[in-house]
């Protein structure tokens, strides 16, 4: 339905997207998920023709839109990074505002604010000036204002930064009924690996402007395949052990970790005897010690060298 | 309606104290500083240097006071500095012989008056001195007028639609220029919502609309036009149906106002398209703003400036023409044609504007 074609962007002499392949199905969740700066606004600015590449080229449904952009209009919703709503006006005024933008029927506009209001759970407070709201329910709003006009396709920015716990699982419920039970196309960024987890059938890694990996979380998963992932702690901290750890054979990286040291080898190499070796000689006890089961965090890990969160 | 218009009009009706105090402050500023002929006469105290020259004072003060809105009263010189320090006058004048000084503290548009008017008599007194050379002026005063009341050849000064010129009003052209200065504010608050909008992302999510970028320009600066114009037509309509004034040709001075107020749109779009953020619109527009009405004159007598490169400046903006046109219709009596030429002026200043300001602000993304 909708993708991209070595989509690349470069801002003077920044590359901030290179070369990006994307497809995404009718119906499907998508998520694109990447640290900040990896390029998912830059992205999705130039998916939904706000921005114009500097090279390749975004399809939908075989066509150019890049000439031609009315016809990705249409059909998508594009929730931004930043709320996008007029503080001093209420929830209701705001979406009564962008509805109109968006030539939604005067009959039934009134029904569709309605509508799109349950659906963020702001209802009973719609008459409420948007700028007293929490970060929470402004977020909620600015979704809200996406989805007035029915978009067969909708775009999420990092709907969930910074906000209470209680509006970010309202928001992730939302896009998943969207999904569901609408069958609305669903593009949803995040630099937190649990949300994409949760909600899409498929996640496009970017680090650096380029996509690092992608497919389903079991292909993703499978990258780990080769590997085992130990988590030690250990009862002192030691250079020099690490340094043992590293030399050890089939061990491919370890990492110092807030609850110790993360040790990734090679699968099936049973390391834990060298392990145990090489604490004793250093008159170090192991305290704990557990086989991890690998989680897209460390797919991340493994791609990247780094964590999301940084 | 123009749905981008209303939302403007929705967000300012919870809040139109900004509009109000402007009206405010225009109807204020004007009644302090142009308060010329309508507080009465000001007293303006005369001292000569050398003390106790009675005969020198006289003279100039007999001379002095053939002005309807100034006094010129005799004191001895430690009263008069005393006056004017503690604020009792705006000016007082030292005379000598042949000439003068104007004692001040103030750069109220009064003194510029005074001084010109003091200056016109002195220069007369002058003229007619090296014409009598050894004989008494006020002898040759005396014929000069008895002779001009039966001249050979007549020159009639006019206005432009033959009535008597009447004596200058400072206090109306102050009406207009703090009344326009004021509604230049006004006016950059509003086009700076274009700025606003870009920055909180409401414009991508305009684009992304199917509402032509014609029309989301449209409708922030119709509004900006419609909240400057409302402005200063109050203002107008105050003073001349509240407080007195009487701006003569009411639908020309509200058609000047229109105009006025659309070339100051597009001035303040020009200025949209330098700055990044609402918040550098807010740093450089009253920066500039202020100075407009300084080089344009129009706080002074008109021709108090002579340099050409202030007055090329100053008619750069729009004041100084929607200024010049409203003083030719209130004061002169004023036609349709005769406003035609400013009018032409501040279109001109607004296309141009207009033209340069969007160009930018779409270059820039
Ligand atoms: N308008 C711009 N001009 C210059 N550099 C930009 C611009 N927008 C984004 N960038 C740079 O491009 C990179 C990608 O940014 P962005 O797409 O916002 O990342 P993300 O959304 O993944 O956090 C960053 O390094 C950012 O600094
Ligand atoms: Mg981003």
């Amino acid at each position: 339905m909708l993708e991209t074609v070595k989509l690349s962007k470069t801002f003077k002499e920044k590359k901030a997207v290179e070369e990006i392949e994307l497809y995404l199905h009718a119906g499907e969740s998508v998520g694109l998920l990447g640290p900040n700066g990896a390029g998912k606004s830059t992205t999705i600015s130039m998916i939904s023709s706000l921005m114009k590449p500097t090279s390749g080229d975004v399809k939908l449904d075989g066509k150019s839109i890049i000439k031609n952009p009315s016809e990705i209009r249409k059909v998508l919703g594009v929730v931004p990074q930043e709320i996008a709503l007029y503080e001093e006006l209420s929830a209701y005024e705001n979406l009564k505002f962008f509805g109109k933008i968006y030539h939604v029927a005067k009959e039934v506009l009134e029904n569709r604010i309605q509508e799109v209001l349950e659906m963020v759970g702001l209802k009973d407070r719609q008459k409420e000036l948007v700028k007293t709201f929490s970060g929470g329910m402004k977020r909620r709003v600015n979704i809200a204002a996406a989805l007035l006009h029915k978009p067969k396709i909708l775009i999420l920015d990092e709907p969930t930064v910074g906000i209470d716990p209680q509006s970010r699982n309202h928001i992730l419920e939302t896009v998943r009924k969207l999904n569901e039970m609408h069958g609305t196309t669903i593009l949803y960024t995040s630099h937190y690996m649990k949300e994409v987890e949760q909600l899409c059938n498929r996640v496009y890694i970017m680090d650096h402007g380029r996509v690092v990996a992608s497919g389903t979380k079991t292909e993703l998963l499978s990258i780990l395949s080769t590997e085992d992932t130990i988590q030690i702690q250990l009862s002192k901290k030691s250079d020099s052990l690490l340094n043992t750890i590293k030399a050890i054979e089939h061990v491919r990286r370890v990492d110092e970790t807030t609850q110790g040291i993360r040790i990734i080898s090679k699968k099936g190499s049973n390391i834990l005897s060298d392990l145990v070796h090489a604490a004793e000689k250093e008159g170090i006890q192991i305290i704990h010690f557990q086989m991890e089961v690998p989680s897209l965090e460390d797919v991340f890990l493994h791609l990247t060298g780094k964590t999301l969160r940084d | 309606m123009n749905p981008v218009f209303m939302a403007q009009w929705m967000k300012d009706k919870r809040k139109p104290y900004l509009v109000l105090l402007f009206i405010g402050l225009s109807i204020i500023a004007t009644l302090i500083f142009g308060n010329v002929d309508s507080m009465g006469r000001t007293t303006v105290p005369v001292f000569s240097s050398e003390t106790g020259d009675v005969k020198v004072e006289e003279k100039w003060v007999q001379l002095l006071n053939n002005h309807d809105s100034f006094e010129f009263v005799v004191m001895d010189e430690e009263k008069a500095r005393e006056q004017v320090k503690e604020g009792k006058s705006d000016v007082a004048l030292r005379v000598m012989e042949n000439d003068y000084r104007l004692v001040t503290a103030s750069e109220m548009p009064i003194v510029h008056l005074i001084e010109q008017h003091v200056l016109q008599v002195f220069t007369e007194e002058a003229h007619l001195a090296a014409v009598a050379g050894d004989i008494d002026t006020i002898d040759l005063r005396n014929e000069v007028e008895e002779y001009m009341d039966s001249p050979p050849i007549k020159v009639q000064t006019q206005s432009l639609n033959g009535g008597d010129i009447s004596n200058y009003d400072m206090g109306m052209q102050l009406l207009f220029a703090f009344t326009l200065f004021v509604a230049m504010f006004t006016i950059g608050f509003k086009v700076n919502g274009i700025t606003a909008d870009k920055v909180s992302g409401v414009w991508n999510r305009l684009i992304l609309s199917p509402v032509s970028k014609t029309k989301m320009y449209v409708g922030h600066l119709l509004y900006s036009f419609c909240v400057g114009f409302i402005q200063i037509s109050l203002v107008f309509l105050i003073f001349n149906y509240i407080i007195g004034y009487d701006l003569g040709n009411l639908a020309m001075i509200l058609t000047i106002a229109a105009f006025f107020a659309l070339s100051m749109v597009s001035v303040a779009m020009l200025i949209t398209g330098v700055v990044k953020t609402p918040e550098q619109f807010y740093m450089v527009y009253p920066s500039i703003i202020p100075i407009i009405p300084v080089v344009s004159g129009v706080y002074m007598l008109p021709g108090t400036i002579t340099s050409p490169i202030l007055q090329f400046i100053g008619d750069i903006f729009p004041l100084s023409h929607g200024v010049e046109a409203m003083i030719d219709v209130a004061l002169f009596n004023a036609g349709w044609n005769d406003i035609l030429l400013p009018i032409a002026f501040m279109m001109l200043i607004g296309v141009l504007a207009m033209g340069i300001g969007i160009n930018m602000v779409e270059r820039r993304k």
